[in-house]
Protein backbone atom coordinates (compact mmCIF):
# COMPACT_ATOMS: atom_id res chain seq x y z
CA UNK A 1 0.00 0.00 0.00
CA UNK A 2 2.33 2.59 -1.42
CA UNK A 3 -0.31 4.87 -1.91
CA UNK A 4 -1.79 5.34 1.69
CA UNK A 5 -1.71 8.53 3.12
CA UNK A 6 -1.00 8.22 6.53
CA UNK A 7 1.39 4.87 5.81
CA UNK A 8 4.05 7.62 6.38
CA UNK A 9 3.31 8.23 10.33
CA UNK A 10 3.56 4.42 10.87
CA UNK A 11 6.02 3.57 13.43
CA UNK A 12 8.59 0.53 12.84
CA UNK A 13 11.64 -1.37 14.45
CA UNK A 14 14.85 -0.58 12.30
CA UNK A 15 16.26 -3.46 14.47
CA UNK A 16 13.83 -6.61 14.39
CA UNK A 17 15.76 -7.63 18.10
CA UNK A 18 14.50 -5.71 21.19
CA UNK A 19 17.11 -3.22 22.54
CA UNK A 20 15.54 -3.97 26.30
CA UNK A 21 12.74 -4.32 27.62
CA UNK A 22 10.97 -2.27 30.66
CA UNK A 23 8.26 -3.92 32.98
CA UNK A 24 7.98 -6.51 30.09
CA UNK A 25 7.30 -4.09 27.19
CA UNK A 26 9.98 -4.90 24.57
CA UNK A 27 11.76 -1.15 23.41
CA UNK A 28 12.95 -1.49 19.77
CA UNK A 29 14.65 1.47 17.84
CA UNK A 30 12.05 2.82 15.77
CA UNK A 31 12.39 5.36 12.89
CA UNK A 32 11.43 7.87 15.02
CA UNK A 33 14.23 6.53 17.96
CA UNK A 34 16.39 7.18 14.72
CA UNK A 35 14.64 10.68 13.62
CA UNK A 36 15.48 12.24 17.32
CA UNK A 37 18.86 11.50 17.26
CA UNK A 38 19.90 12.45 14.15
CA UNK A 39 18.18 16.11 15.00
CA UNK A 40 19.65 15.90 18.42
CA UNK A 41 23.28 15.39 16.93
CA UNK A 42 22.38 17.30 14.13
CA UNK A 43 21.08 20.30 15.61
CA UNK A 44 23.84 20.68 18.35
CA UNK A 45 26.70 20.04 16.02
CA UNK A 46 25.60 22.29 13.89
CA UNK A 47 25.18 25.28 16.39
CA UNK A 48 28.74 24.27 18.35
CA UNK A 49 30.73 24.19 14.75
CA UNK A 50 29.03 27.47 13.16
CA UNK A 51 29.89 29.67 16.09
CA UNK A 52 33.20 27.78 17.19
CA UNK A 53 35.22 29.82 14.77
CA UNK A 54 33.80 33.08 16.72
CA UNK A 55 34.54 35.40 14.14
CA UNK A 56 33.61 39.02 14.30
CA UNK A 57 32.22 39.05 11.06
CA UNK A 58 30.31 36.06 11.28
CA UNK A 59 30.37 33.34 8.13
CA UNK A 60 26.91 32.37 7.11
CA UNK A 61 26.39 29.39 9.23
CA UNK A 62 27.81 31.13 12.21
CA UNK A 63 25.59 33.86 11.35
CA UNK A 64 22.34 31.43 11.00
CA UNK A 65 23.39 30.60 14.38
CA UNK A 66 23.45 34.25 15.90
CA UNK A 67 20.32 35.07 14.26
CA UNK A 68 18.67 31.68 15.63
CA UNK A 69 19.72 33.06 19.25
CA UNK A 70 19.19 36.41 19.10
CA UNK A 71 15.39 35.25 17.66
CA UNK A 72 14.81 33.46 20.71
CA UNK A 73 16.40 35.64 23.10
CA UNK A 74 14.44 38.34 21.96
CA UNK A 75 11.01 36.07 21.86
CA UNK A 76 12.02 35.44 25.42
CA UNK A 77 12.63 38.98 26.62
CA UNK A 78 9.55 40.36 25.01
CA UNK A 79 6.63 38.04 26.40
CA UNK A 80 8.63 37.35 29.76
CA UNK A 81 10.89 40.56 30.24
CA UNK A 82 14.31 40.42 31.90
CA UNK A 83 14.41 37.75 34.77
CA UNK A 84 12.42 35.07 31.93
CA UNK A 85 15.93 34.90 30.30
CA UNK A 86 17.41 32.17 32.80
CA UNK A 87 14.95 29.80 30.87
CA UNK A 88 16.66 30.54 27.58
CA UNK A 89 18.87 27.09 27.79
CA UNK A 90 15.21 25.43 27.62
CA UNK A 91 13.23 27.58 25.34
CA UNK A 92 15.97 27.87 22.82
CA UNK A 93 16.37 23.94 23.21
CA UNK A 94 12.81 23.17 22.28
CA UNK A 95 12.28 25.92 19.56
CA UNK A 96 15.62 24.33 17.81
CA UNK A 97 13.94 20.53 18.49
CA UNK A 98 10.84 21.06 17.57
CA UNK A 99 12.25 23.69 14.19
CA UNK A 100 14.56 20.56 13.35
CA UNK A 101 12.24 18.12 13.64
CA UNK A 102 9.45 19.76 11.58
CA UNK A 103 12.24 20.69 8.87
CA UNK A 104 14.05 17.14 9.00
CA UNK A 105 10.35 15.44 8.31
CA UNK A 106 10.21 17.78 5.36
CA UNK A 107 12.87 15.36 3.70
CA UNK A 108 11.19 13.55 1.13
CA UNK A 109 11.53 9.70 3.02
CA UNK A 110 12.27 10.66 5.80
CA UNK A 111 9.48 10.68 9.64
CA UNK A 112 8.24 13.56 11.45
CA UNK A 113 8.81 13.03 14.87
CA UNK A 114 6.79 15.86 15.65
CA UNK A 115 3.75 14.50 13.64
CA UNK A 116 3.46 11.78 16.66
CA UNK A 117 1.11 12.99 19.51
CA UNK A 118 3.62 10.89 21.98
CA UNK A 119 6.37 13.32 21.67
CA UNK A 120 4.29 16.82 21.42
CA UNK A 121 2.78 15.77 24.42
CA UNK A 122 5.50 14.63 26.24
CA UNK A 123 7.26 18.15 25.54
CA UNK A 124 4.01 19.76 26.64
CA UNK A 125 3.87 18.03 29.57
CA UNK A 126 7.81 18.96 30.48
CA UNK A 127 6.43 22.63 29.75
CA UNK A 128 3.53 22.79 31.90
CA UNK A 129 5.94 20.94 34.63
CA UNK A 130 8.63 23.29 34.67
CA UNK A 131 5.88 26.03 34.15
CA UNK A 132 4.52 24.65 38.02
CA UNK A 133 8.04 23.91 39.65
CA UNK A 134 8.91 27.35 38.28
CA UNK A 135 5.49 28.95 40.28
CA UNK A 136 6.34 26.80 43.30
CA UNK A 137 9.48 27.88 43.68
CA UNK A 138 8.98 31.98 43.23
CA UNK A 139 5.74 32.40 44.78
CA UNK A 140 5.08 29.31 47.07
CA UNK A 141 1.79 28.90 47.54
CA UNK A 142 0.61 32.26 46.33
CA UNK A 143 1.29 30.12 42.99
CA UNK A 144 -2.52 29.05 43.60
CA UNK A 145 -3.62 32.76 43.22
CA UNK A 146 -2.99 32.47 39.69
CA UNK A 147 -6.47 30.54 39.50
CA UNK A 148 -8.17 33.16 41.37
CA UNK A 149 -9.48 35.96 38.78
CA UNK A 150 -10.24 39.08 40.82
CA UNK A 151 -14.31 38.79 40.82
CA UNK A 152 -17.23 38.99 43.28
CA UNK A 153 -16.77 36.68 45.88
CA UNK A 154 -19.89 34.57 45.31
CA UNK A 155 -18.67 33.43 41.57
CA UNK A 156 -15.39 32.94 42.28
CA UNK A 157 -15.75 29.00 43.22
CA UNK A 158 -17.55 28.40 39.28
CA UNK A 159 -14.36 30.86 38.20
CA UNK A 160 -11.51 28.95 39.99
CA UNK A 161 -13.08 26.02 38.39
CA UNK A 162 -13.30 27.17 34.83
CA UNK A 163 -9.73 29.07 35.89
CA UNK A 164 -8.24 25.43 36.89
CA UNK A 165 -9.55 23.83 33.61
CA UNK A 166 -8.24 26.89 31.37
CA UNK A 167 -4.88 25.57 33.03
CA UNK A 168 -4.98 21.83 32.41
CA UNK A 169 -6.24 22.22 28.57
CA UNK A 170 -2.76 24.22 28.06
CA UNK A 171 -0.88 21.23 27.55
CA UNK A 172 -3.39 19.77 25.08
CA UNK A 173 -4.06 22.70 23.09
CA UNK A 174 -0.07 23.01 22.82
CA UNK A 175 0.64 19.74 21.83
CA UNK A 176 -2.69 19.04 19.36
CA UNK A 177 -1.77 22.01 17.56
CA UNK A 178 1.63 20.81 16.81
CA UNK A 179 0.73 17.35 15.90
CA UNK A 180 -2.29 18.05 14.02
CA UNK A 181 -0.71 20.55 11.81
CA UNK A 182 2.24 18.14 10.90
CA UNK A 183 -0.04 15.54 10.48
CA UNK A 184 -2.51 17.35 8.29
CA UNK A 185 0.20 18.78 6.37
CA UNK A 186 2.08 15.70 5.57
CA UNK A 187 -1.00 13.56 4.96
CA UNK A 188 -2.17 16.74 2.59
CA UNK A 189 0.80 16.25 0.69
CA UNK A 190 0.83 12.37 0.60
CA UNK A 191 -2.92 12.19 -0.92
CA UNK A 192 -1.99 15.10 -3.63
CA UNK A 193 1.14 12.61 -4.77
CA UNK A 194 -1.71 10.01 -4.69
CA UNK A 195 -3.85 12.53 -7.12
CA UNK A 196 -0.78 12.69 -9.57
CA UNK A 197 0.05 8.89 -9.18
CA UNK A 198 -3.64 7.67 -10.04
CA UNK A 199 -4.71 10.09 -12.52
CA UNK A 200 -1.29 9.16 -14.47
CA UNK A 201 -2.11 5.45 -14.11
CA UNK A 202 -5.86 6.24 -15.50
CA UNK A 203 -4.21 6.78 -18.71
CA UNK A 204 -6.15 8.58 -21.84
CA UNK A 205 -7.49 12.00 -21.29
CA UNK A 206 -6.76 12.05 -17.87
CA UNK A 207 -3.22 11.39 -17.49
CA UNK A 208 -2.34 15.15 -18.87
CA UNK A 209 -4.55 16.26 -16.03
CA UNK A 210 -2.28 14.83 -13.25
CA UNK A 211 0.28 17.64 -13.98
CA UNK A 212 -2.18 19.98 -11.61
CA UNK A 213 -1.88 18.29 -8.42
CA UNK A 214 1.87 18.06 -9.21
CA UNK A 215 2.10 22.43 -9.37
CA UNK A 216 -0.49 21.95 -6.25
CA UNK A 217 1.84 20.11 -4.16
CA UNK A 218 4.84 22.60 -5.09
CA UNK A 219 2.55 25.16 -3.35
CA UNK A 220 1.74 22.94 -0.46
CA UNK A 221 5.13 22.06 0.37
CA UNK A 222 6.43 25.81 0.19
CA UNK A 223 3.49 26.40 2.59
CA UNK A 224 4.70 23.90 4.32
CA UNK A 225 8.11 24.92 5.32
CA UNK A 226 6.29 27.88 6.54
CA UNK A 227 4.00 26.16 8.75
CA UNK A 228 7.12 23.79 10.08
CA UNK A 229 8.61 27.36 11.29
CA UNK A 230 5.78 28.79 12.38
CA UNK A 231 4.85 25.88 14.13
CA UNK A 232 7.78 25.65 16.12
CA UNK A 233 7.49 29.95 17.07
CA UNK A 234 4.06 29.25 18.27
CA UNK A 235 5.44 26.21 20.15
CA UNK A 236 8.21 28.47 21.92
CA UNK A 237 6.04 31.54 22.48
CA UNK A 238 3.32 30.04 24.38
CA UNK A 239 6.03 28.22 26.07
CA UNK A 240 6.96 31.65 27.04
CA UNK A 241 3.82 33.37 27.76
CA UNK A 242 3.28 30.67 30.35
CA UNK A 243 6.12 30.74 31.86
CA UNK A 244 5.40 34.90 32.30
CA UNK A 245 2.50 33.85 34.05
CA UNK A 246 4.86 31.38 36.80
CA UNK A 247 7.04 34.18 36.84
CA UNK A 248 4.76 36.80 37.73
CA UNK A 249 1.00 36.09 38.23
CA UNK A 250 -1.12 38.97 37.70
CA UNK A 251 1.81 41.62 37.79
CA UNK A 252 0.34 42.88 34.53
CA UNK A 253 -3.65 43.25 35.42
CA UNK B 1 35.80 27.98 -17.36
CA UNK B 2 34.04 27.27 -14.42
CA UNK B 3 33.82 30.55 -12.28
CA UNK B 4 35.11 30.65 -9.06
CA UNK B 5 32.72 29.43 -5.94
CA UNK B 6 32.90 33.10 -4.31
CA UNK B 7 31.39 34.94 -7.63
CA UNK B 8 29.32 31.62 -8.61
CA UNK B 9 25.54 32.61 -7.45
CA UNK B 10 24.03 29.84 -6.07
CA UNK B 11 20.11 29.29 -5.34
CA UNK B 12 18.76 31.39 -2.41
CA UNK B 13 18.07 28.46 -0.56
CA UNK B 14 21.17 26.46 -1.13
CA UNK B 15 23.54 29.90 -0.37
CA UNK B 16 21.18 30.29 3.05
CA UNK B 17 21.94 26.97 3.80
CA UNK B 18 25.75 26.48 2.68
CA UNK B 19 26.79 25.07 5.68
CA UNK B 20 29.88 24.68 3.93
CA UNK B 21 30.79 27.80 3.65
CA UNK B 22 31.49 27.85 7.76
CA UNK B 23 34.61 25.32 6.52
CA UNK B 24 35.81 28.09 4.39
CA UNK B 25 38.47 29.80 6.09
CA UNK B 26 39.78 33.27 5.81
CA UNK B 27 37.74 34.96 3.32
CA UNK B 28 38.77 38.18 1.32
CA UNK B 29 38.24 41.94 2.46
CA UNK B 30 35.69 42.12 -0.36
CA UNK B 31 33.91 39.04 0.39
CA UNK B 32 33.72 39.95 4.26
CA UNK B 33 32.23 43.48 3.28
CA UNK B 34 29.93 41.56 1.16
CA UNK B 35 29.20 39.05 3.91
CA UNK B 36 27.78 41.81 5.85
CA UNK B 37 26.21 43.62 3.67
CA UNK B 38 24.17 40.36 2.92
CA UNK B 39 24.18 39.32 6.69
CA UNK B 40 21.98 43.18 7.84
CA UNK B 41 19.64 42.49 4.86
CA UNK B 42 18.44 38.99 6.33
CA UNK B 43 18.64 40.20 9.60
CA UNK B 44 15.92 43.06 8.70
CA UNK B 45 13.92 40.58 6.28
CA UNK B 46 13.87 37.88 9.32
CA UNK B 47 12.85 40.48 11.53
CA UNK B 48 10.46 41.88 9.02
CA UNK B 49 8.90 38.31 8.39
CA UNK B 50 8.58 36.91 11.89
CA UNK B 51 7.84 39.43 14.33
CA UNK B 52 6.36 42.48 12.07
CA UNK B 53 3.73 39.81 10.42
CA UNK B 54 0.45 39.83 12.12
CA UNK B 55 -0.62 36.07 12.48
CA UNK B 56 -2.48 34.29 9.29
CA UNK B 57 -6.12 33.63 9.37
CA UNK B 58 -5.88 30.42 9.37
CA UNK B 59 -3.55 30.31 12.29
CA UNK B 60 -5.67 32.35 14.13
CA UNK B 61 -8.96 30.32 13.25
CA UNK B 62 -6.47 26.80 14.39
CA UNK B 63 -5.65 28.61 17.30
CA UNK B 64 -8.59 29.41 18.55
CA UNK B 65 -9.99 25.65 17.40
CA UNK B 66 -7.24 23.58 19.54
CA UNK B 67 -8.09 26.17 22.85
CA UNK B 68 -11.86 25.10 22.43
CA UNK B 69 -11.83 22.09 22.01
CA UNK B 70 -8.51 21.03 24.32
CA UNK B 71 -10.67 22.82 27.54
CA UNK B 72 -13.92 20.33 26.27
CA UNK B 73 -11.75 17.42 26.34
CA UNK B 74 -10.25 18.22 29.69
CA UNK B 75 -13.58 19.47 31.22
CA UNK B 76 -15.38 16.09 29.92
CA UNK B 77 -12.34 13.75 31.21
CA UNK B 78 -12.48 15.78 34.50
CA UNK B 79 -16.16 14.84 34.92
CA UNK B 80 -15.95 11.36 33.96
CA UNK B 81 -12.72 10.93 36.10
CA UNK B 82 -14.63 12.19 38.98
CA UNK B 83 -17.98 10.03 38.15
CA UNK B 84 -15.45 7.06 37.96
CA UNK B 85 -13.99 8.02 41.92
CA UNK B 86 -17.35 8.13 43.15
CA UNK B 87 -18.70 4.65 40.77
CA UNK B 88 -15.80 3.02 43.13
CA UNK B 89 -16.63 4.13 45.94
CA UNK B 90 -20.46 3.00 45.91
CA UNK B 91 -22.18 6.51 44.85
CA UNK B 92 -23.40 6.31 41.13
CA UNK B 93 -22.93 9.55 39.84
CA UNK B 94 -22.84 8.95 36.38
CA UNK B 95 -23.61 11.33 34.04
CA UNK B 96 -23.84 14.10 36.68
CA UNK B 97 -20.37 15.45 37.05
CA UNK B 98 -19.32 14.59 33.59
CA UNK B 99 -22.44 17.16 32.16
CA UNK B 100 -21.52 19.41 35.03
CA UNK B 101 -17.92 19.46 33.74
CA UNK B 102 -18.34 19.58 30.28
CA UNK B 103 -20.40 22.82 30.46
CA UNK B 104 -17.20 24.51 32.76
CA UNK B 105 -15.22 22.84 29.81
CA UNK B 106 -17.34 25.09 27.23
CA UNK B 107 -16.71 27.84 29.81
CA UNK B 108 -13.44 27.11 30.31
CA UNK B 109 -12.98 27.11 26.48
CA UNK B 110 -14.38 30.52 25.97
CA UNK B 111 -12.61 32.29 28.34
CA UNK B 112 -9.15 30.53 26.61
CA UNK B 113 -10.71 31.66 23.21
CA UNK B 114 -10.88 35.15 24.65
CA UNK B 115 -7.23 35.30 26.01
CA UNK B 116 -5.93 33.87 22.79
CA UNK B 117 -8.18 36.93 21.06
CA UNK B 118 -5.84 39.13 23.35
CA UNK B 119 -2.88 38.24 22.81
CA UNK B 120 -3.35 38.11 18.81
CA UNK B 121 -4.84 41.74 19.15
CA UNK B 122 -1.82 42.77 21.28
CA UNK B 123 0.59 40.62 18.32
CA UNK B 124 -1.15 43.11 15.42
CA UNK B 125 -1.09 46.05 17.33
CA UNK B 126 2.62 45.49 17.75
CA UNK B 127 2.81 44.74 14.12
CA UNK B 128 0.80 47.69 13.28
CA UNK B 129 2.56 50.48 15.43
CA UNK B 130 6.22 48.48 13.72
CA UNK B 131 4.42 49.42 10.39
CA UNK B 132 4.45 53.08 11.03
CA UNK B 133 7.74 52.99 12.49
CA UNK B 134 8.88 51.82 9.28
CA UNK B 135 7.28 54.86 7.84
CA UNK B 136 8.70 57.47 9.51
CA UNK B 137 12.66 55.98 8.96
Amino acid sequence: MALNPMEQFTIKPLIAEPLFAIAGHPIYFTNQALLMIIVVVASSLFLTLAVKPGRLVPTRGQSMAEISYEFVANMIHTATGEDGLKFFPFVFTLFMFVLCSNFFGMIPGSFTVTSQIAVTLALACLVMLIVIITGFAKHGLRFFMLFVPKAPIYILPLLVVIELISFCSRPISLSVRLFANMLAGHTLLAVFAGFVVSLGAAGGLLAPLSVAPLLLIVGILLLEFLVAFLQAYVFAILTCIYLNEALHLHDHH
Amino acid sequence: MVPPPSTRRRPGFVRLFGLWETVLTAPDPQRLNDLGKKLAELQTRQAAGTKRQPPSQSGIAFRFTTELVASLVVGGGLGWGIDWLFGHFGFHTRPVFLIVFFMLGIAAGIRNVMRAAKEINAEIASARSSETEDGKE
